[in-house]
């Protein structure tokens, strides 16, 4: 929301970054393929049975296994499109965002001007939020930190807090690429806008040093 | 425990207009290796009948809807008050004890005066309604589902416990062994999973003064390929458990006790 120049930065400061290849591959990589395929594995073995059991806590257990399922082919396309610069020929750029960041920004915004790509995303962010909200929660009740009834109450709630944020904060950041400053009025952009502007005369000086 | 004891009590509806009959639709099976099929009997409708006394009426007369001759169905029963639990079986899709499933109830809950039986889909099927279960007996040789009490001397009274834990014990010690959990887990299938009624029993005998001494054991027989990892918090046991055990409690306190187990345990060796 802050704009193309204030995105673009970031993703340079991403480039910057010592051992990235290792990161990526050790730190993102790998952990999300094992996460995926042994989550996948495991959803394929579940005996969903919601319509004779329609609780709550049945239902939360099928959704985490469709958004996973979902996420599978969500995260693999977004790799493969904005890492690898793949499916170029569905009408959509061919230039990956990493090793172009001073392009970054108007790579996205190309692709998201197509509605169909946008929805996606948007779905992506909304998956990927709740995964991850309930995936806390599911976390701390199967290490056995979170145990009575009221409590689980308690965190389900929060954690599903996190997840609406996580998505409102997305799916403004998807909307910035179509549209100055997302979702929120323009008014509170274009002062940050000016003053980011005075504030990096420099940009491509790494901030950290 | 008050509340739990207070969430038994339902509130009664009267089945105002009951029907003239009422068609009892059961899944049967000859042998375990045939397949099973479908048949409807019809009976006709008076009160207070719940599914035993409907089958034992089917059983007076065998004979189908369509006025076809039939062997009659086959089912297990014993206590009739929803203590035994051997009754258990599908009943209009949900997993339950016949003997406590009033017919008034069921039509009520379906509003037609159709009622579908069908055996438990989680054990082998031996007959007609008739599972083999022994395998949740299996699952509680798996977690040494007692108390080591072994001595050829008076050991002398064993030591105290507080009413609270007594209480939290009694809630468990509630399981008849029904299968209903294991039923409506939908994590559980083919045996893959011990299931919340053995986890639960090893919870029972985890927090008793005596059995806490072979605690490491029961966590053991929990840790395996088939153990409590397992558990995908879809929480349908609790909410199915015909004696409100707080299945889920037992899991998550488990949980604990292995996590510390794992994390920590390693450092003792």
């Amino acid at each position: 929301m802050y704009g193309e120049k204030v995105f673009n930065d970031a993703v340079a400061d991403i480039h910057h970054l010592p051992f990235l290849l290792f990161i990526e591959i050790f730190g993102i990589f790998l952990p999300l393929l094992f996460h995926s395929v042994y989550g996948i594995f495991i959803s394929a073995e579940a005996k969903v049975n919601v319509f004779n059991y329609n609780y709550a806590r049945n239902w939360l257990y099928v959704f985490q296994r469709v958004t996973g399922v979902f996420l599978f082919f969500f995260i693999l396309f977004h790799i493969l499109h904005f890492r690898f610069g793949l499916f170029g020929s569905f009408g959509l750029t061919d230039t990956p965002v990493a090793g172009n960041a001073d392009k970054a920004f108007a790579i996205v915004a190309g692709d998201f001007q197509s509605v169909g790509i946008l929805i996606f995303y948007i779905l992506g962010v909304a998956a990927t939020a709740w995964h991850l909200g309930y995936g806390m929660f599911l976390f701390a009740v199967d290490w056995g930190m979170i145990i009575g009834e009221k409590a689980q109450k308690i965190a389900l709630y929060a954690c599903a807090l996190v997840a609406f944020c996580l998505f409102a904060a997305g799916t403004n950041a998807a909307f910035s690429f179509v549209r100055p400053c997302g979702l929120m009025p323009e008014a509170l952009c274009g002062m940050e806008k000016q003053e980011k502007k005075v504030e990096n005369p420099e940009p491509l000086a790494p901030r950290r040093f | 425990m008050t509340a739990k004891i207070e969430g038994l009590k339902t509130k009664k509806k009267v089945l105002e207009n009951p029907p003239q009959t009422i068609q009892i639709k059961i899944q049967r099976r000859e042998r375990p290796d045939k397949s099973s099929y479908w048949e409807t009997f019809e009976i006709s409708y008076r009160r207070n009948l719940n599914v035993i006394s409907a089958l034992m009426e089917i059983r007076k007369n065998p004979v189908t809807k369509d006025g076809k001759k039939t062997t009659p169905p086959v089912w297990d029963m014993s206590c009739l008050e929803q203590v035994c639990g051997i009754c258990t079986m599908v009943i209009n899709g949900r997993v339950r004890q016949a003997c406590s499933a009033l017919i008034d109830d069921l039509l009520i809950e379906s509003g037609s005066n159709v009622i579908t039986l069908q055996p438990m889909s989680k054990f082998p099927n031996i007959r007609d309604l008739k599972v083999d279960r022994s395998r949740m007996f299996e699952h509680l040789k798996q977690v040494k589902a007692w108390i080591e009490l072994d001595g050829t001397h008076d050991l002398g009274p064993g030591p105290r416990m507080s009413n609270d834990e007594a209480l939290q014990r009694y809630a468990y010690s509630r399981c008849m062994t029904c299968g209903c959990c294991l039923e409506a887990c939908p994590q559980y299938h083919d045996n893959n999973y011990i299931g919340p009624q053995a986890i639960a029993q090893a919870r029972l005998f985890n927090m008793h003064p005596t059995g806490r001494m072979n605690m490491q054991e029961r966590l053991e027989g929990l840790m395996g390929e088939d153990g409590i990892t397992n558990c995908g918090n879809a929480q349908n046991c609790v909410k199915v458990c015909p004696k409100n055990i707080p299945l889920t409690k037992a899991i998550y306190e488990t949980n604990r006790d292995i996590t510390l187990n794992v994390l920590f345990g390693w450092l003792k060796k």
